[in-house]
């Protein structure tokens, strides 16, 4: 005998065998109430994530010529929006003559203002979505609006308590959210912006910004085709940053590739660890080739087949959007995975800097679309919306 | 409308072995998940250069290929094993506990793990090998019971299986006092409890030991590219067999005749398609609470799902560390870090933010030498909350909330290990019961199933399995059936209602 616990030979398994009833007589005493439809934490959850939502432009402000501010306001029954992350970006949707279109845009309204129902997302006039927003919509004009989501935001476990923020053009946008998340105490760290810009007329939010007086953010306008007084002028340098930056700083950038090369370099110059350097994602561009092919994409989406032209020089989600299908869409860039679909088969390419898939992506054969271009004929399945 | 013989709701790791097993058999099946990755749990996500592992510490049950675990022949007979690289752990565990000075490694196989205990006390091995013999009986004793379906002959267990009756019946602790082990023996025993997840004065003293028996006799071994390996594998013997599989396709309803049998699902979007059976891979606080209408939900099911403890809601935090494992001087794969070896203490301070000090932490360039960039190192920590103190956090307050209890157990690791890698994190993620209620929709984030419970164990679960059923066509598996909580669990779970589903069908004449 290995085991005995009871002096009692038998009584062991006695109890073994009371075990049934006893669960028995667990079911017979419990209550017959309804069970819960809802908990709290998975409200929290729905509260911080519900996927997409309506909301309706309440606002337009011309910040400069070429850019506008859009205040959004729920078109539901909902009176606030999901709270996040200073830094973070929203999708908007839209449908644009017979494509149905998804951009990333970075939120530049503050954390709390969320909970008031108020998103405002700050765009420059340059690609299909952004010049249909700023040429056809209007106050009214209903979008869907996808959660916020990306990492590009301060950690205190992570990052150093004085961020460098580098923006470049309409890169402004994540910084302004996480000014006044600093003013409204959803978020505590120092900044110092850093904005390049290529004169005084293309400075976003510039008088909000001269007129900022807090001793945790300080504004540092470097001019690139102008001299003016009291404006750094030139390029985002080595020295403008050792100038400006304290010993220990985290340094994060948001501009165009070509910003993030130069100022990458710079980097390197001050001896600056990689983990104290985040980039905000770009968008995938256009591949750049003289005579673009047209390939056959066929799509599944559940029981569905669509057979769709793919221009070899675009990304599958853009092809798929063109042919109006309701295809997943969120960061553009292939880091978020949202739209993760089964590759069935056909060539194609990963841009540099985008290949965000995870390992056994690549040996059971599913790609991001979003950051895929195709090389041949191609057919894939891909998750509905 | 679309009609299949199956629908499976959610593809985690028993609904999707479930598919398996349905198509396996010839029937048609659809898979329906809500998010738009198949796994639940068993997932990973990339930050940065790092790709982190979502839930999976290490599966126990694969063995090696001339020696296969039960869990690796339950995946050749699914026709998945082929389809995943298995890394093998070396040691078992490092247990640090700070009231009792323990800072033990141990080893994985019966004879080492016996030997190193005789170094802990004399005397150390022939306990050890006392508990393992009965390890084996309890293992020989549930094969015999999967054999007999839950309707074990009384008679032959208690010629063939004495043992396994006489400690059937009572709790880890109560077990472990009656084998009359030093206390330093019994405390090294229950280093796993936190994997299981209920305190030893209410953990199954059977079940416990029929998981760490497994676990010290077997090895445990990790899919090489995460255990989205697992999902895709399965996946993809999905698309091969034929079968479907929907993503961001949430099932709200499942639907019924006026004979109460089931005859479908609807959709989220609305969507209904026609089936005579559905294996519903979700919790059934889900499936009667939110899916059924309730005029078809049977009493019964009702008070036997009211009846039930919710087991701990997850807490883990995803590191990705600018230095090797060498430089930080992290040593091990697999750490227990407690405050003490006294369970019942250690369940009630997982019950609040400021006490919780139990931590089950990897590293994971242990195992796997390549899975991060040169230089770097991938660390997770993971933590139970044993009560729904989530549910106070505002949404204002939940990302400092999330931030501070993940301080705190990463100085708690730095303290325990003699390490310091807060000034190296380069990516952080942190997972809090929200996060597992948002991707699996798990009540109040519970990550563990039902609590592990002298009336709510896995034997009288096992024992009751035809009893607990309660809609005809409706089964439900996975980390919330029978066999409890853990990836072989669900993942057999998953078949063995996909066999009950079939045996309904024989059973109507389909």
């Amino acid at each position: 005998m290995i085991f005995q616990k009871s002096p009692i030979p038998g009584e062991d398994a006695k109890r073994f065998f009371q075990i049934v009833p006893e669960r028995r007589k667990m079911i017979d005493e419990a209550s017959n109430e309804p069970l819960p439809v809802t908990y709290k934490v998975n409200e929290l959850a729905k509260a911080l994530h519900p996927g997409t939502f309506p909301a309706r432009i309440s606002a337009i402000r011309e910040e400069t010529p070429d850019v506008r501010t859009f205040t959004l306001v729920p078109a539901g029954s909902k009176t606030s929006f999901p709270f996040f992350r200073a830094g973070q970006f929203i999708t908007l949707t839209s449908r644009i003559d017979a494509s149905l279109v998804t951009r990333a845009y970075s939120l530049s309204s503050s954390p709390k203002q969320a909970l008031a129902g108020i998103y405002e997302v700050t765009v420059r006039r340059a690609g299909l979505f952004s010049s249909w927003l700023i040429d056809r919509s209007a106050v009214g004009t209903v979008l869907m609006v996808g959660e916020p989501s990306g990492d590009f935001y301060h950690d205190n476990l992570r990052d150093a308590d004085t961020v460098v923020a580098v923006a470049g053009g309409s890169g402004i946008t994540p910084f302004r959210s996480m000014i006044h998340a600093i003013l409204e105490g959803s978020e505590n760290f120092n900044l110092v912006l850093i904005y390049g810009a290529r004169t005084r007329r293309d400075i976003i939010f510039k008088e909000e910004l001269e007129d900022l007086s807090d001793k945790r953010i300080r504004v540092i306008p470097v001019l690139s085709d102008e001299k003016a007084d009291g404006y750094d002028y030139g390029f985002i340098t080595a020295d403008i940053l050792k100038k400006y930056a304290p010993e220990k700083a985290s340094f994060f950038l948001c501009g165009p590739d070509a910003m993030y090369r130069f100022v990458d370099g710079e980097l390197v110059k001050l001896g600056i660890a990689g983990k104290y350097i985040r980039k905000e994602h770009n968008a995938v561009a256009d591949r750049i080739m003289s005579n673009p092919k047209v390939f056959t994409l066929n799509v599944r989406i559940r029981d569905q087949k669509y057979s769709i032209p793919a221009l070899e020089n675009e990304t599958l989600v853009v092809a798929m959007e063109r042919a109006g299908l309701a295809a997943p869409s969120r960061c553009r860039s292939g880091v978020c995975g949202f739209c993760h679909s089964k590759l069935i088969s056909g060539a194609y390419s990963v841009p540099e800097g985008h290949e965000y898939r995870r390992s056994a992506d690549f040996k059971f054969g599913f790609i991001h679309p979003c950051c895929t271009y195709p090389d041949s004929d191609m057919e894939i399945d891909v998750p509905t919306v | 409308m679309r009609q299949y013989d199956a629908i499976v709701i959610g593809a985690g790791n028993g609904g999707l072995s479930a598919a398996v097993q349905l198509l396996n058999a010839g029937k048609t099946c659809l898979v329906c998940e809500r998010h738009n990755l198949p796994g639940g749990f068993a997932t990973s996500f990339v930050r940065g250069r790092f790709e982190f592992e979502a839930s999976l510490h290490e599966f126990n049950g694969i063995g090696t290929p001339e020696n296969p675990g039960s869990a690796r022949t339950l995946f050749r007979e699914l026709g998945v094993d082929d389809k995943i690289e298995w890394i093998q752990l070396k040691d078992a565990y490092h247990l640090l506990s700070m009231k009792e000075e323990y800072d033990f490694t141990m080893p994985f196989g019966l004879e080492a793990f016996a030997e190193a205990s005789e170094k802990l006390i004399p005397g150390g091995k022939a306990h050890m090998e006392r508990l393992f013999s009965l390890g084996r009986q309890i293992r020989s004793a549930m094969d015999y019971l999967s054999e007999s379906k839950g309707k074990p002959d009384p008679k032959v267990l208690m010629e063939k299986y004495p043992d396994y009756l006489n400690c059937g019946s009572y709790s880890v602790k109560e077990g472990l006092d009656a084998m009359g082990f030093p206390q330093i023996i019994k405390d090294n025993i229950c280093a796993y409890w936190c994997y299981l997840g209920a305190d030893c004065e209410n953990l199954s003293f059977l079940h416990y030991i029929n998981m760490f028996y497994s676990y010290i006799s077997g090895g445990a071994a990790i899919p090489k590219h995460r255990s989205h390996e697992l999902s895709l594998a399965f996946e993809t013997r999905i698309r091969e067999l034929g079968g479907d599989i929907w993503y961001n396709s949430e099932v709200t309803n499942i639907l019924t005749d006026s004979a109460g049998h089931v005859n479908g699902v609807r959709l989220k979007d609305g969507t209904e398609i026609a089936s005579r059976h559905v294996v519903a891979n979700c919790s059934p606080h889900v499936v009667y609470g939110q899916l059924m209408d309730p005029a078809a939900v049977p009493e019964r099911a009702l008070k036997l799902t009211n009846a039930r403890k919710f087991a701990g809601r997850g807490f883990t935090i995803f590191l990705g560390l600018d230095r090797s494992p060498d430089e930080l001087g992290i040593k091990d794969h697999s750490y227990f870090i407690y405050d003490t070896c006294d369970t019942v203490r250690q369940y009630k301070s997982m019950s609040v933010f400021q006490d919780n000090s139990v931590q089950a932490s990897v590293c994971l360039n242990r195992a796997d030498p390549d899975c991060s960039p040169s230089g770097t190192t991938i660390l997770y920590m993971t933590t139970l909350f044993t009560s729904d103190i989530w549910s106070t956090v505002t949404e204002e307050d939940y990302f400092e909330m999330k931030n501070k209890v993940a301080a705190s157990m990463i100085k708690r690791f730095e303290e325990a290990t003699g390490t310091s890698i807060h000034d190296h994190i380069e990516e952080i993620a942190v997972a809090t019961p929200e996060t597992y209620a948002r991707y699996c929709g798990h009540p109040q984030g519970t990550i563990y199933g039902y609590e592990s419970q002298y009336r709510d164990g896995l034997m009288p679960r096992i024992m009751m399995v035809e009893e607990d059923h309660f809609v005809p066509g409706l089964r439900i598996g996975g980390g919330f059936g029978e066999r409890l909580l853990g990836f072989p669990s669900s993942y057999k779970s998953g078949v063995n209602e996909a066999r009950r589903t079939l045996r309904d069908m024989e059973i109507e004449g389909e």
